[in-house]
């Protein structure tokens, strides 16, 4: 039989994000190395894997073939692959016919599904690459959870009052937490250490008590009676809910005031405040600033508490921390944790040719990623 | 007919309860991915499948005597064979279970012994780490489920009288206390959380304690007084010591239950010794997993050292995901099914650590991979 050498390979292009400037995360040489290895011809971006201290060497020590382009350019290539979903603008950009790789988030953004079909665009939503079983492939729920843990418990230790968070003679810090599924699961366990180990052995070693996490599921904070008694003893609030309704908030603002004043709350769901159609949505602990990487920490008085829009009621204000990316906080621990769990999903996509060869039955990673496709979602 | 590799499929004779065997589609995948599948007689019984229901006309499966299953290539069981069995294993045979290399080392040193090769289910681990083969979910829940059927018996929507929230303590968060979290918050069931809801119920709220709070007794004890249900879901790094201590049970409530997930032995003659986690509670399994505060087999699992004199409604058992023994080998074999495929192109002796996603897993599951490891560090 006579191999058949492929006319055309299937070309993939890396954009950098051109977000806030604390996002400096991009996928590692190892995974651009296995897109070209597979036989993908690689386009990145200049300037590449600069902010996370990575130089053009790096990536072409692992892929000998790439080639560098401006963002317009690497925007034309057949497959555009980019952790965080580009804006309108740029996803306009794409050739008809082309894919988009990228946390899409098809359940909550129906207007960005409306665009990409619009634009005849195929997508793969990264967030929506699940096994048989329905559990995601590509996620970092580990890294929302303690990069967020030790972000409250950072601001604590400046705002604890008296006798002090590093006091043997304090009581043990309440974290509350709301949600008590995957995200949930993680931040328990980041939330009893402090979610930072070094600091937990430096507290242990100095008989400092520790953490009690009291979790409770969305359904109970109707009651206003077990909230409010729950809340007055609270130090730390999180909410690690998935809501099914997303225009109702689980904890409204007026019950910010039952919590102490010294109290952090945590945003890891990071629901955004949007208008969809006639239909407003809301946090889940109403009247919270949203983060970002370059500004996560929120003091009661900070200016972007008037940023909220102004049907959300957002007179009771605690310190906050709140970030839309939370792993991008140590972006190359994310990157490492990313890049391998995609290593077999682009292998199996550069080496199917695109996701024209993906089937649905296929093997184990085809059938994942048939999950995540566009042209599979209702 | 064509040579293809062989896979015996053996059944466990444990407990009376323990009812799990793969599922006939299972057995199906296998002979689709080429193998050739020889079941044990009796196979599937317990689970009201007869050989019919696996054969269904397939020629490559085929009923076997125990001694010949366990002669092919790979034999696959869920929990491992005795080891007076072990010497049944043929040659070229590569035994498929779960083996827990970690905490079974006399096991371990009888399998180098006896040059078996062997894939430990538990020991198939991604680069991260974590286990392709488990069901923690399961641990958890069943757990859970079975704690709050015994409140739920005469109070199905689990109402409180006064209206108050059910308190749960789950002591440790690692990946079954995870799990057991979630568990908890809705009482071990779906179903149950929603009726209790409706009726107007104050939930539950979930406390959970690491290592920072148990090594402070004080701490800990303060808890006990307002725990309905206590759950010891640790991994302790020093299992030679109990954390709740048989004395601080007589802290909980009277109508308490404590429920054991992580079903640690009692094994005094082990060096250090292993305790359980919460001193003087049973060790139940598939057939008696409920233990009632005077129940006469409460001892016969504790050794005679141990003080049992503070006893709360335990539930134990060695294992949870048996509990539900269709669901749980469905998802075992959803799970098994994409390792055999890679065992079908590779074998014990070929895996390699650069090999593709599930081949390094199951190369790090090999007897031999633990073995060096262990040598090395």
């Amino acid at each position: 039989m006579t191999m058949v050498k492929k006319q055309n390979k299937l070309t993939v292009g890396l954009p950098l994000m051109h977000v806030e400037s604390g996002e400096k995360r991009c996928f590692l040489p190892k995974l651009v190395g296995c897109i070209e290895k597979y036989g993908a011809q690689v386009m990145l971006e200049h300037g590449y894997g600069r902010e996370m201290g990575l130089s053009d060497s790096d990536y072409q020590q692992a892929a000998p073939s790439l080639v560098y382009a401006d963002n317009i350019e690497v925007y034309q290539q057949d497959v555009v692959f980019i952790l965080r979903c580009p804006d309108e603008e740029r996803i306009r950009s794409l050739r008809h016919g082309a894919c988009l790789i990228s946390m899409l988030h098809y359940a909550t953004r129906p207007k960005r599904i409306k665009l990409l079909r619009e634009w005849g665009l195929e997508a793969i939503s990264l967030d929506s690459i699940s096994d048989d079983s329905g559990r995601r492939l590509v996620e970092n729920f580990n890294a929302v959870a303690w990069n967020g843990m030790e972000a409250a418990f950072s601001l604590m230790q400046k705002i604890y009052p008296h006798p002090g968070f590093f006091s043997p003679t304090r009581h043990p810090i309440q974290v509350t937490l709301v949600g008590a599924g995957n995200l949930g699961a993680h931040t328990v366990r980041a939330a009893v250490r402090y979610g930072n180990l070094a600091l937990q052995e430096e507290l242990s070693r100095s008989n400092v008590p520790g953490v009690i996490v009291s979790a409770v599921d969305a359904d109970i904070t109707n009651h206003t009676g077990v909230m409010r008694g729950l809340l007055a003893k609270t130090d730390i609030l999180v909410d690690a809910s998935s809501r099914a309704d997303t225009t109702r908030a689980i904890i409204p603002n007026s019950w910010l005031s039952y919590l102490p004043s010294h109290a952090v709350i945590l945003d890891l769901c990071v629901d955004p405040y949007q208008q969809i159609g006639d239909q407003f949505h809301t946090k889940g602990i109403e009247g919270i600033p949203q983060g970002n990487l370059d500004h996560y920490v929120f003091a009661p008085d900070d200016p972007v508490f008037d940023t909220i829009p102004t049907h959300i009621p957002s007179s009771e204000k605690r310190h906050t921390v709140s970030c839309y990316s939370w792993p991008g906080i140590h972006p190359l621990a994310c990157m490492q944790v990313y890049s391998a769990q995609l290593h077999p999903v682009m292998r199996t996509l550069v080496s199917k040719d695109g996701p024209q060869g993906i089937r649905q039955d296929g093997n184990f990673f085809e059938r994942a990623i048939s999950r995540a496709l566009l042209s599979n979602h209702p | 007919m064509e040579n293809r590799i062989s896979v015996g499929l053996p059944l466990m004779h444990a407990e009376h309860g323990e009812k799990r065997v793969f599922l006939p589609g299972f057995t199906q995948k296998l002979t689709q991915i080429g193998f050739e599948v020889f079941l044990e007689e009796g196979y599937g019984n317990p689970l009201n499948y007869y050989f019919d229901d696996y054969k269904k006309n397939n020629p490559f499966i085929h009923p076997a005597s125990r001694e010949e299953v366990f002669h092919k290539n790979y034999v696959l069981i869920l929990r491992s064979p005795p080891e007076s069995e072990y010497q049944l294993l043929g040659r070229n045979s590569c035994l498929i279970s779960m083996l827990h290399y970690p905490t079974r080392p006399s096991r371990v040193a009888l399998l180098n012994k006896l040059g078996m090769k062997t894939i430990s289910l538990d020991g198939i681990v991604d680069d991260f780490n974590t286990r392709l083969v488990e069901n923690m979910k399961a641990v958890a829940w069943n757990g859970l489920d079975a704690a709050f059927s015994q409140f739920g018996k005469n109070n199905p929507a689990m109402l409180k009288a006064d209206n108050t929230p059910w308190n749960v303590l789950v002591i440790g968060s690692g990946v079954v206390g995870k799990h057991a979290v979630d568990a908890a918050s809705k009482f071990g069931r779906r179903e149950r959380n929603a009726l209790h809801m409706e009726k107007g119920g104050a939930g539950v709220v979930v406390r959970t304690v690491g290592r920072n709070i148990t090594s402070q007794p004080g701490q800990l004890i303060a808890l006990l007084d307002k725990t309905d249900v206590l759950v010891d879901a640790t991994q302790r790094y020093n299992p030679s010591k109990p954390i709740i201590r048989n004395e601080w049970l007589s802290l909980l409530p009277q109508d308490a239950i404590i429920v054991d997930l992580s079903v640690d032995p009692y094994s005094l003659d082990s060096d250090p010794p292993i305790m359980k986690g919460i001193e003087g509670i049973p060790q139940g399994n598939l057939d008696k997993y409920v233990f009632e505060k005077d129940d006469p087999q409460w001892s016969e699992t504790i050794p005679a050292d141990i003080p049992t004199n503070n006893r709360r409604l335990t539930v134990s058992c060695y294992s949870w995901p048996g509990i539900h023994p269709e669901k749980c080998m469905r998802h075992y074999g959803q799970q098994i099914r994409r390792l055999m495929r890679v065992l079908h192109t590779r074998n014990y002796n070929t895996l390699s650590p650069d090999g593709l996603y599930f081949e390094r897993a199951l190369f790090r599951a090999r007897i031999g991979t633990f073995t060096q490891k262990q040598q090395v560090s």
